[in-house]
């Protein structure tokens, strides 16, 4: 089969994120694609160029075959619980380590599926942003930061309000929470598999294992919360330079 | 109706003639388009027109292989195409009418008045 152009893959690529992202149906998606692909192909092998089948505006073609596609209202369905879970997870996490109960208000539950909400659209909207326009990888990179800086503030902001109100709630108790940890991370690990990223098991051992592990130690109070953190940025910093090369390789093997 | 519309309303047409005559994939149907003078739209535009006509069930498309690269998916008139082509070419018999009409008396008529 012969292989596309390094510009027609890149579109084909952006074309698939765009479509995603617009909530469209994946089986609908993968079948259009196909056949753009297999137009691009046959394009490419009259000596055709790209702009003669996708017209000057990429952005404007693949809005018009998003506008004839139906949302998938299925699908988010779908995604929603799986990125709300994976937001409580940290917390829940957080809060066994420390103490093996379970305890929150249902103003932090209400405003962190509310947050996650937000965050859903705004990662959304970034992805298709930026696959419409055709922006650098490092353009997308700091693109796609925006919507993690605006999760922290507002979860910030949230658990601050939490922390500093008596706001009504429930408490569990030791096995319940054990259970609802156990469960939680049995889903985080099969959202990993799903999504073909462990990005949200290795963000959560960055933040709690350095503390698990230095709770062990005879260290200071002091010593103990910079190594904490000099930890779990170590950990961050890893995984982002491990990501960033294999992105590297794959661009390079693509092109 | 802006233009684009008007445009996506004759291409649709275009493109049911093209299909009546025998199962075409997407690539032949562009060609077949520019071909008949069509070259100024992109190729990639009868994707959305041909996912909403399915859609509408005025084709079908059946995946075949082929010989040069990957599988082909080919289309075919339903009896509502068939049907929806014969009202596109009566709409268009009339509207061809009329415009002629139009610009054969105002052209007349302006170049009467100017001499």
């Amino acid at each position: 089969m012969p292989e596309l152009s390094k510009e027609s893959r890149r579109f084909m690529d952006d074309l698939r994120l765009y479509l995603l992202s617009s909530g469209k149906n994946e089986q609908e998606i993968r079948e259009i694609a196909e056949e753009i692909e297999s137009h691009l192909e046959e394009a490419e092998r009259n000596g055709k160029p790209i702009e003669q089948v996708v017209g000057e505006s990429p952005k404007e073609y693949m809005e018009m075959i998003s506008n004839e596609m139906k949302f998938d209202k299925k699908a988010w369905l779908k995604y929603i619980p799986l990125i709300i879970f994976g937001a409580i997870s940290f917390s829940v996490m957080g809060q066994l380590i420390d103490n093996l109960r379970l305890s929150y208000s249902y103003a932090l539950i209400g405003g962190s599926v509310f947050i996650s909400f937000i965050f859903i659209l705004l990662v959304f909207g970034v992805f298709k942003y930026t696959a419409s326009r055709q922006v650098s990888k490092v353009k997308e990179f700091f693109l796609i930061i925006i919507p993690v800086f605006v999760n922290l503030i507002l979860f910030g902001g949230l658990i601050f309000w939490d922390m500093y109100s008596e706001l009504p709630g429930f408490e569990l108790g030791v096995t319940a929470s054990m259970i609802v940890g156990v469960l939680l991370l049995g889903m985080l690990i099969w959202i990993s598999v799903w999504a073909k990223t462990a990005v949200l098991l290795v963000m959560l051992s960055a933040i709690h294992v350095p503390e698990l592990l230095l709770r062990m130690t005879q260290l200071g109070l002091e010593v103990k919360l910079v190594t904490n953190l000099l930890l779990t940025y170590l950990i961050i910093g890893l995984y982002m330079y491990y990501t960033f090369k294999k992105m590297k390789k794959a661009e390079a093997a693509a092109g | 109706m802006s233009q684009t519309q008007m445009m996506k309303g004759i291409l649709d047409g275009c493109l049911l003639a093209i299909i009546r005559g025998k199962e075409v994939y997407g690539y032949e149907m562009a060609e077949r388009l520019s071909e008949y003078g069509f070259g100024e739209v992109s190729e990639g535009t009868i994707y959305p027109l041909l996912m909403r006509m399915q859609r509408e069930g005025l084709v079908t498309s059946v995946k075949k292989a082929s010989t040069a690269g990957p599988k082909r998916k080919y289309y075919s008139l339903t009896d509502k195409g068939h049907e929806e082509l014969e009202a596109f070419l009566e709409r268009w018999k009339r509207l061809e009418k009329s415009v002629n009409e139009a610009i054969r008396q105002e052209t007349k008529e302006g170049s009467e008045g100017s001499a």
